[in-house]
């Protein structure tokens, strides 16, 4: 008899994202995935100027500001034609290589790690031991027995207090939960110590973007930083410095922690190399622009259909033609109402709430599709795309990590094992990896750009008639698209795809699952009652539902963190 | 000196959810304080609420509510009422907010010592810019609430005599017209 499991932060605002699955003989064999709030944001832009469009849209989420700030730039910017100046390139692609380090580390350490440590374990653990084991895997000077021993303090302290505090909700002692007490301490050490590095990351965005949270520096046709070398106020030498210190020290984490600590896991853990594949489809759009024009990247897109890496399709633009014709959305399971799957830039977005309801609509996501078809995106879309073009810099850390991961686990690890939820977390520090390297290259194009003496950051905007343009990023998620028509220097229609759209999607017309739910089908569960592998999936693809209503309940009553119906 | 953060919380895409960065744009604009003082408006910052938080001696935050209460009504928690609130599971980042900022704070002892949130029960979060007339009218004594808590705190505070202009950028200031407290 099949029993239905539902996760569901459900008194939470800021929760949005609902998760039922059905379970037969311990494992999963239906899933469905909702967002349980509206979003269609996009609707307050009608009628507005274009020029003011991303100080509105780096309001739609509160964890990707910066983001969406940039796609409604670049949207703009490709309706318009329009040129960016070097340094404006430079400068954006430092801001948003920041933010992606600042994010990579932050969703593994803080969001997902604890799905594989146990920290009830910590205590145990021999921090001798613990700093061998370290020595072992990494030259980090900060794996010492004292770092370990205070850390492990720490969990002393909260476990006798009786009061877990802050881990109250994990699945302690789960049958899933596998690593030795030494592994778990040494995770947990990292996980303290991870705060101060992501917080150097994005003291890095707020230097370049002068402020934090909301960046202020962009505009349409380039950024707003004045540049003199010689002035403390502007974008000076002594700024670029500390910019340097500070990315050299996330650099270093990156590497010599973040990137081992995965690598470690994954080999203790290698039966998720099978778990969890799902949707086979990738897509990735380029990014880090090198050129004025925007046809030079640094990080390459494209797309791959039913998981044939060597038949990948390249793009050759951030704005490549396949990509502005192939994409559309379906609402037939989503609470809006519509008939047909609608381009972007014909997009409606009518909300029609119906209730959940698993066999008709279930969603306020709308579902994506690439040329017909639901894609994966985020870091392993990107990794697999750049790997199978011979990409050098994706070749050099898939390559270093697989070569770790099969040295540590005794197995031979392809890149066709990264179709997997452990797949999309190993993806992603070896995405970290290689953001770490371009950042110190772009600080270097920049500082090596003006010291030729060109201090231009902006080219003015010039509105004429009815324009279409579609911006791209490809953000820690994944890919993100905001598409805009421009008429007579207001905006006519607008609309944002998001990374987590593409992955959240609920089933289409033709009851194709989304992302999520076709990578949770199968999943064997130890304990139905405890679902943490389904949790495991689910925080592989680094969820985030867009909306971010934030209202604080103060009840905390009826958290019905996992409901068994 | 006391190094103190006022933050307005919320979305100002979603109604009354906006509300947090409305009164603290206002009140930078119709205010000063001693230089130890930070006025922010953090949009939804989730998990990097710690960063802000961290290493100040007191924290006054204002942010929408979700209660059985009328609209417009202001309530008020310390400290230990929020960590008394059972952490959710977390699905996305956005799960991990006040709650979860204030325990791990804790856990890394670098929570400030006196945290007061100010909670203002919003009547709709639908999508737009503009207050509820019911939040509008709590904004005076919201303000008025913050100034009398930096008194207890020990900070001083006066009405500027010439405002500067609010930055309230997303909406059409002079639709709300407000009486500040002197």
């Amino acid at each position: 008899m099949a029993k239905r499991i539902t996760i569901d932060p459900i008194t939470r605002i800021e929760g949005h994202l609902r998760i039922d699955v059905e379970v037969d003989n311990n494992a999963v064999n239906n899933a469905w995935a909702s967002c349980t709030m509206w979003r269609g944001i996009e609707t307050i832009l009608r009628g507005r100027d274009p020029r003011d469009a991303w100080m509105f849209t780096q309001r739609f989420c509160g964890v990707c500001t910066t983001v969406h700030a940039m796609a409604s730039v670049r949207a703009v910017e490709d309706a318009l034609k329009l040129e960016i100046p070097l340094n404006a390139q430079y400068i954006r692609n430092l801001i948003l290589i920041g933010h992606g380090l600042h994010d990579h580390i932050v969703h593994f350490y803080q969001l997902s790690a604890l799905d594989w440590v146990d920290i009830l374990q910590v205590p145990k653990a021999d921090p001798d031991k613990t700093a061998k084991l370290a020595e072992s895997l990494s030259p980090w000077t900060r794996n010492s027995r004292e770092e370990f021993k205070v850390a492990q303090d720490k969990v002393k302290a909260v476990a006798a207090s009786g009061q877990l505090g802050i881990f109250m909700n994990g699945y302690w002692g789960h049958p899933a939960m596998r690593l030795s007490p030494e592994v778990n301490l040494l995770a947990f050490t990292h996980y303290v110590q991870a705060l101060e590095y992501q917080r150097k990351a994005l003291q890095v965005v707020g230097m370049l973007g002068s402020k934090t949270p909301h960046i202020q520096n962009l505009t349409v046709g380039g950024v707003a930083n004045a540049i003199d070398l010689d002035s403390p106020s502007a974008l000076g030498m002594d700024r670029l410095e500390a910019i340097r210190v500070l990315l050299d020290e996330v650099v270093r984490f990156v590497n010599e922690v973040y990137f081992v600590d995965v690598c470690a896991l994954a080999a203790m853990y290698p039966e998720w190399f099978k778990i969890g594949s799902g949707v086979r489809n990738y897509l990735a759009v380029p990014d880090l622009p090198l050129d004025s024009k925007g046809s030079v990247y640094d990080l390459p897109g494209g797309y791959i259909t039913n998981g044939n890496i060597g038949g990948v399709h390249a793009f050759k633009t951030a704005s490549d033609k396949e990509f502005r014709e192939s994409v559309s959305e379906d609402v037939t399971h989503a609470y809006y109402r519509g008939d047909k799957p609608l381009h972007p830039w014909l997009g409606e977005t009518v909300p029609a709430f119906t209730g959940w309801d698993g066999e008709q609509k279930y969603s306020w996501v709308k579902a994506p599709r690439f040329q017909g078809q639901p894609m994966q995106v985020g870091p392993l879309a990107q990794v697999l795309i750049g790997y199978a073009q011979g990409h050098p810099l994706t070749r050099k850390y898939a390559d270093l990590a697989l070569a770790k991961v099969s040295a540590l686990a005794g197995v031979h690890a392809t890149p066709d094992m990264l179709q997997s939820t452990l797949g999309r977390h190993a993806a992603r520090a070896i995405r970290a990896a290689m953001l770490a390297e371009l950042a110190q290259k772009h600080w270097q194009l920049l500082v090596d750009n003006i010291a030729k003496g060109d201090f231009v950051v902006h080219n003015q905007p010039v509105f004429n008639g009815e324009t279409e343009g579609v911006g791209t990023h490809e953000a820690p998620r994944g890919t993100l698209s905001h598409w805009v028509v421009v008429k007579d220097a207001k905006i006519k229609n607008y609309q944002a795809v998001v990374p987590s759209t593409w992955n959240a999607s609920p089933r289409d017309r033709s009851g194709a699952h989304g992302p999520y739910e076709a990578a949770l089908l199968r999943t064997p569960l130890a304990r139905p009652e405890e679902p943490l592998e389904v949790l495991r999936t689910v925080h592989s693809f680094d969820p985030c539902m867009a909306c971010a209503c934030h209202a604080f309940d103060p009840s905390g009553r009826e958290i019905a963190k996992v409901k068994v119906l | 000196m006391k190094n103190v953060l006022i933050a307005g919380i919320g979305n100002i895409l979603l109604g009354d959810d906006g509300v947090g960065p409305y009164v603290a744009r206002l009140l930078a604009a119709h205010y000063e304080f001693d230089p130890g003082v930070e006025i922010a408006d953090l949009g939804t910052p989730a998990l990097d609420l710690i960063d802000q938080i961290s290493g100040r001696d007191a924290v006054i935050l204002v942010d929408s509510i979700r209660v059985d209460c009328a609209p417009g009504a202001i309530l008020l928690y310390r400290k230990p009422d929020i960590m008394r609130v059972c952490p959710s599971t977390r699905m996305d980042p956005h799960s991990p907010a006040l709650v979860e900022t204030l325990l791990s704070a804790e856990l890394f002892s670098i929570a400030p010592r006196d945290v007061l949130l100010i909670g203002i029960v919003g009547a709709s979060y639908d999508s737009g810019c503009r207050l509820s007339p019911s939040v509008v009218a709590s904004v005076p004594p919201v303000i008025a609430k913050i100034r009398s808590e930096l008194d207890r705190l020990g900070v001083t505070h006066h009405r500027r005599e010439r405002p500067v202009e609010s930055d309230i950028w997303w909406t059409v200031p002079d639709e709300i017209p407000i009486l500040l407290p002197a």
